[in-house]
């Protein structure tokens, strides 16, 4: 699979045209869809209703309970906006009335008021702070898929090199501090990494195929996550 | 796995890069983007010479190639299409050594090297629209003013460019009056302040919010631009009778002023007749 000249097949339909078309999300699709956008959901209602951590969780969980329930996903279409933006949106009315519903229970002293935490002196937006945490969690995943593909083949030490050097925390090590670490020309540490980042843009992309309503989305995707 | 912010940008940049394994490119630096892809400088190792290389979506392949086949002086040569091990298209050109149309404005050119300039883009956009294609995302940023004065149109669009506010024409549909429109907003861009009202008045026609209001087609509007700098009359404009005087004057200077020496050998020889 990536080998020189050739293209990536692509080995996921898309899930979500599957259910905007009437077919229904199935469980595979449904977990890939929270897979992705559990994390960005929850760190955008923390963020955007200031809710504790175990609240936050709650209304996480609620949130793709009640959209399963509701057919939510079909409702979809991707002739308006994106579904990510689709979804955001839908957090955000979600939160936002049982926000309201939690606040009226306060008035009537039936519960007590929760602490604000330490997430209110984030300078982003929620919006911005869903986006990035969709991007952190778009590239995990995918970072889990390559690593999963490597020990599967065989390429540990092409991993490794990448790990190295792309996941780096802090100064990144010169490319001839690579070869010495593992005993392999310089010129191996530049084609294990262009490898690496072949196979890790293939997986990003096979990750968004199964969130995006098709070819067109998928590419519009693409666009805003490389520019 | 938990990423850290940095180590993100990071990726986000890293896995953006095209891979050039398998083909004779080196990449150097990134020169610029834009809607329809990125651009970077990049060396040719089989002819050693630096390249310009450009990286499209896959689906945009065939538009590349479409580009590659404008063969002409203000378009920029294609030396190559092809296909990266990662799906994506590129093509390699010219790297033109120049300065944007947005930059070389502010070097204050003369009113007749800015029309020059914009009748090249003219004659481009002509060529490109005979052969059923346009630009769709005309502005000063794609147009570059090569050392020598050449001028060269970028960044020939395909479907997914939607053009750039300030030129971009409120057609629902973007067609080749659209680019007439960006060509328009071009004009009025390059001219200096105190502009003939002729120039303003093409640079308008050109921008009607009514496409069909527009020049039917580039060599229309270029066609007027020569009006004007011949001393002719403009079709978009109905000028008042002063100006059509003085225009007349200005154009027929010469005759004016043997006329006038005419009269004046006339009227002394009449003169001294008389006396």
């Amino acid at each position: 699979m990536g080998g020189p000249g050739g293209q990536f097949p692509s080995t996921q339909l898309s899930l979500l045209e599957a259910a905007t078309a009437g077919a229904g999300l199935s469980n595979e699709a449904l977990e890939h869809v929270s897979e992705l956008y559990w994390k960005p959901v929850y760190r955008f209602i923390r963020v955007r209703f200031r809710k504790g951590n175990e609240d936050a969780k709650d209304l996480t969980q609620s949130f793709f309970a009640t959209a399963l329930q509701r057919d939510f996903f079909a409702r979809f279409d991707p002739a308006k906006a994106s579904f990510r933006t689709y979804l955001r949106m839908a957090v955000e009315r979600f939160a936002a009335s049982q926000h309201a519903a939690a606040n009226r229970q306060k008035r009537g002293g039936d519960v007590e008021f929760a602490p604000i935490e330490e997430q209110a002196v984030i300078a982003e937006s929620p919006e911005q702070v869903f986006e990035r945490e969709w991007h952190r969690q778009l590239f995990g995943l995918s970072l889990d898929d390559l690593r999963i593909h490597c020990e599967a083949c065989g390429k540990h030490l092409q991993f490794d090199v990448f790990a190295a050097y792309d996941l780096a925390a802090g100064d990144r090590p010169s490319y001839a501090d690579l070869a010495a670490r593992h005993g392999i020309a310089e010129t191996s540490v530049t084609n294990y990494l262009a490898w690496a980042r072949r196979m890790l843009r293939h997986f990003v992309t096979e990750r968004l195929r199964g969130v995006t309503a098709g070819e067109r989305d998928l590419r519009d995707e693409m666009r805003r996550l490389w520019t | 796995m938990d990423l850290s912010d940095s180590v993100l940008d990071h990726l986000r940049h890293a896995a953006a890069l095209p891979d050039l394994t398998g083909t004779r490119y080196e990449l150097e630096s990134e020169i610029g983007r834009g809607g329809m892809g990125v651009v970077y400088a990049a060396r040719d190792r089989q002819l050693d010479r630096r390249v310009a290389l450009k990286i499209l979506d896959s689906a945009l392949a065939g538009e590349a190639q479409l580009i590659a086949r404008l063969e002409h002086p203000a378009v920029v040569p294609i030396y190559e299409t092809g296909m990266l091990p990662d799906g994506r298209a590129f093509y390699t050109m010219k790297l033109v050594a120049g300065a944007g149309l947005d930059q070389y404005v502010a070097g204050a050119p003369s009113l007749g090297e800015c029309l020059r300039v914009i009748r090249r883009i003219g004659e481009a956009l002509a060529f490109a629209h005979a052969r059923g294609l346009i630009h769709r995302d005309l502005k000063p940023q794609n147009v570059m003013v090569g050392e020598f004065g050449e001028v060269y149109v970028m960044d020939w669009g395909v479907e997914a460019v939607a053009g750039t506010p300030a030129f971009r024409a409120p057609d629902a549909r973007l067609d080749q009056r659209s680019d007439i429109y960006a060509l328009g907003a071009l004009l009025r861009f390059v001219l200096p302040p105190s502009t003939p009202p002729a120039l303003e008045a093409i640079a308008a026609k050109a921008m009607r919010a009514d496409p069909t209001g527009r020049y039917a087609d580039a060599p229309a509007l270029l066609a007027d631009i020569e009006r004007f700098q011949e001393g002719f009359a403009v079709e978009a404009w109905s000028e008042p009778l002063w100006h059509r005087l003085r225009r007349f004057a200005s154009r027929n200077a010469v005759l004016l002023w043997l006329l006038a020496a005419y009269a004046s050998v006339k009227f002394l020889l009449f003169f001294l007749r008389n006396i």
